[in-house]
């Protein structure tokens, strides 16, 4: 008798713990995914002018100077983003396009102004670095948040912020990390601090955002930087005439404004 | 001397202030300073210089638009003693782009035009190629010539309907022997020096102008597309045996082309039907044969820093048989099918400021090979480095790069951007 009442009594236990357990793991993914809209789907669309900076170890700096346009046609979903370069002289006017697949490979074309040139893009290596900086295709447009199982670990402060903190892992082995711990401010639900760490579990790349500032009454970090703390070296990048909603019809990501900057947006 | 100087002064003030003034909106500029030097490895080459390249090119690029149109305008100036000194003016490109009734665009004036979804290989682009400025080292852009052209835009529900209007014909830019040599089937063999080859161009009459027209469209993530042109081959590839002259014989194409993402990559289909129009028959052979010409490809990374890509050509003599049995005595008799397999590997290093890239042409059927080769290096985002080499080989003299076997060369790079 007394063997059953414990057993039922830690059976209980057991159940409730497996299910503060459960509600706490769907906790830290409703925080990624908010975190992730917040991040990358602010706003129904967005246009930009993006200053790159990326260091290397020994200090040398390079930079790109770009217009971005994006426009949401799903939160969380399918996004088309527009890309074109000013900065340095040899890419200047270069267009560069995304159509963003929730559950697919991306597609993307890059303009060659100089040869008229259309290019379609191989999309597989979501790890190869943006135009040679610390970003990878996939920190430009956000890795989904159901691809990795989600942790809270537990709810502290950074930078005399309330924040959480979340560990991700990679549901399927993956190359760009084995172990993510992200730092999620509490009050404007985004991520300000992600730490990438290797198979080793050695801290490979960190990512910061230096400053946020309202914009449109959308909390929008401003300065980003990423570094890779293996190699020395970081890219930080700033956005600046950042305009929400601007009404960007799903007809300027195609091919015919690849060829043909949309004025209206891109001076 | 003295004159060109002047018009040259006077092209560049026009270049600067017209425009703006025209338009009146923004306006951007920018351009290059680049020096490129390149030497001939082939002691026995016959051209003029063993010199491939010395020359010194300031590039003034400008854009400006306003609401209602856009200008675009890129100007060359070359300095080039690889022989004789001269000077050279080129405007690359000067157009006007705008749009009319929402769905129709224009672009008038002189223009870079690519089409086709073949990679250093054309089946449906008959646009003018520049071969001389690609095999001597000069950046990938001058591989396009620029052709005065026209060309509207019609954005339909259907898809999209292109079509280009070159109202004189604008023929390749093909070895002449001056920089570097060729085969020459009346001397039957590889010449160089003066005279300069010089194909005859079809006379200046409206019914000698260029048609190219596209219709494309997206089908899924597949683009699909369909060409026609009307014109001329772009190499002067029939002999007039009266003056012993190459000229350039009537062509018309008919083609299609598909592009779509397989596998982690991109692969493409384009094929496309060449109509030999002065040969309709196919028992000239003097003239080009008809054919079918085809190609497929695929590329993709295989790596974060590395990318390779595979293509198969393949070119099919419609009158084979004709044409054999009317071959003069003594004249090569070509095989009924060519094929050619081209591929090309790109590696970034150092967060992609080298650039290590090789591609690479063999045709199995003639038996020839062109590789290029160069390592590039972006010291800082404005100076660039580049060293690179073009190797031609080839079993016979007379096949498409055995022609060209003595120009084997390398040479040196700087560019500085601004």
């Amino acid at each position: 008798m007394n063997f059953k009442r414990t057993f039922s009594v830690t059976a209980v236990l057991l159940l409730i713990g497996a299910a503060g357990l459960f509600a706490q793991d769907n906790r830290a993914l409703d925080l990624m995914k908010q975190a992730h809209l917040n991040l990358y789907y602010a706003g129904d669309d967005g246009i930009a002018e993006v200053k790159m900076t990326i260091v290397n170890s020994k200090g040398k700096e390079r930079q790109r100077e770009f217009a971005m346009l994006r426009l949401d046609l799903e939160d969380g979903g399918r996004q088309d983003y527009y890309t074109y370069f000013r900065q340095p002289s040899d890419v200047s006017r270069l267009t560069f396009m995304v159509h963003k697949m929730p559950d697919a490979s991306d597609n993307r074309w890059l303009y060659v102004p100089s040869v008229d040139l259309v290019k379609r893009i191989s999309a597989d290596d979501k790890n190869s670095s943006f135009v040679g900086s610390d970003f990878t295709y996939e920190d430009v447009s956000g890795r989904h948040w159901s691809e990795d199982n989600h942790k809270l670990l537990r709810e502290d402060t950074y930078n005399g912020r309330p924040v959480y903190v979340v560990e991700s892992i990679p549901k399927e082995s993956y190359k760009g990390f084995a172990r993510k711990v992200t730092i999620i401010d509490k009050e404007y639900i985004l991520p300000v601090r992600e730490e990438y760490y290797d198979k080793k579990d050695k801290l490979e790349r960190v990512f910061t955002v230096e400053k946020i500032e309202s914009i449109d009454g959308i909390q929008t970090p401003t300065l980003r930087k990423i570094e890779n703390v293996q190699k020395n070296q970081y890219t930080t990048v700033e956005f600046t005439n950042i305009d929400y909603n601007v009404n960007v019809k799903e007809n300027v990501f195609t091919e015919r404004f690849l060829k043909n900057p949309p004025r209206e947006f891109i001076k | 001397m003295k004159k060109q100087i002047l018009f040259s002064l006077a092209a560049v003030l026009v270049f600067m202030v017209t425009p703006p003034a025209l338009l009146a909106g923004e306006t951007y500029l920018g351009g290059f300073v680049q020096g490129l030097y390149g030497g001939g490895l082939d002691r026995d080459n016959p051209t003029s210089s063993e010199m491939t390249a010395s020359e010194t090119r300031l590039q003034l690029r400008m854009e400006s638009f306003s609401d209602a149109a856009e200008f675009f305008g890129r100007l060359d100036f070359v300095y080039d003693d690889y022989y004789n000194p001269s000077t050279e003016l080129e405007l690359r490109e000067g157009f006007v782009k705008f749009r009319m009734f929402k769905n129709l665009d224009f672009k008038i004036g002189r223009q870079i035009i690519t089409w086709g979804t073949g990679d250093l290989i054309f089946i449906n682009d008959l646009f003018a190629k520049d071969y001389r400025s690609f095999f001597n080292g000069r950046d990938d852009q001058y591989l396009k010539a620029p052709q005065n052209a026209l060309r509207a835009a019609w954005y339909s529900p259907l898809g999209t309907f292109s079509g280009i209007y070159t109202p004189r014909f604008t023929p390749n830019r093909i070895p002449t022997g001056e920089r570097l040599s060729y085969f020459n089937p009346m001397a039957g063999q590889i010449v160089g020096g003066e005279p300069y080859f010089e194909g005859r161009m079809p006379e200046a009459e409206f019914k000698n102008s260029e048609i190219a027209a596209r219709f494309s469209r997206y089908v899924g993530s597949a683009d699909i597309a369909l060409y026609f042109y009307h014109g001329f081959y772009k190499n002067p590839t029939a002999l007039d045996m009266v003056d012993s002259t190459a000229y350039y014989p009537r062509l018309n194409v008919y083609g299609a082309s598909v592009r779509l993402p397989l596998l982690g990559g991109i692969a493409w289909l384009e094929s496309g039907y060449y109509d030999s129009r002065d040969d309709a028959d196919g028992d000239n052979p003097l003239i080009p044969n008809s054919t079918i010409n085809s190609m497929v490809g695929f590329e993709r990374q295989l790596n974060a820093s590395l990318t390779a890509n595979f293509q198969y050509q393949n070119n099919y003599m419609l009158d084979h048989d004709l044409y054999a049995d009317n071959l003069p005595p003594r004249m090569v008799e070509m095989d009924e099918t060519y094929h050619l397999v081209t591929s090309r590997l790109t590696q970034m290093l150092w967060m992609e400021t080298v650039t290590v890239s090789t591609f690479g042409f063999y045709s199995p059927s003639e038996k020839d090979f062109y590789g290029r080769f160069s390592v590039s290096y972006k010291y800082t985002d404005a100076l660039t480095l580049a060293v690179g080499a073009n190797i031609f080989d080839g079993k016979e003299d007379y096949t498409d790069f055995g022609r060209f076997k003595k120009n084997d060369n390398v040479y040196l790079k700087i560019t500085y951007g601004y």
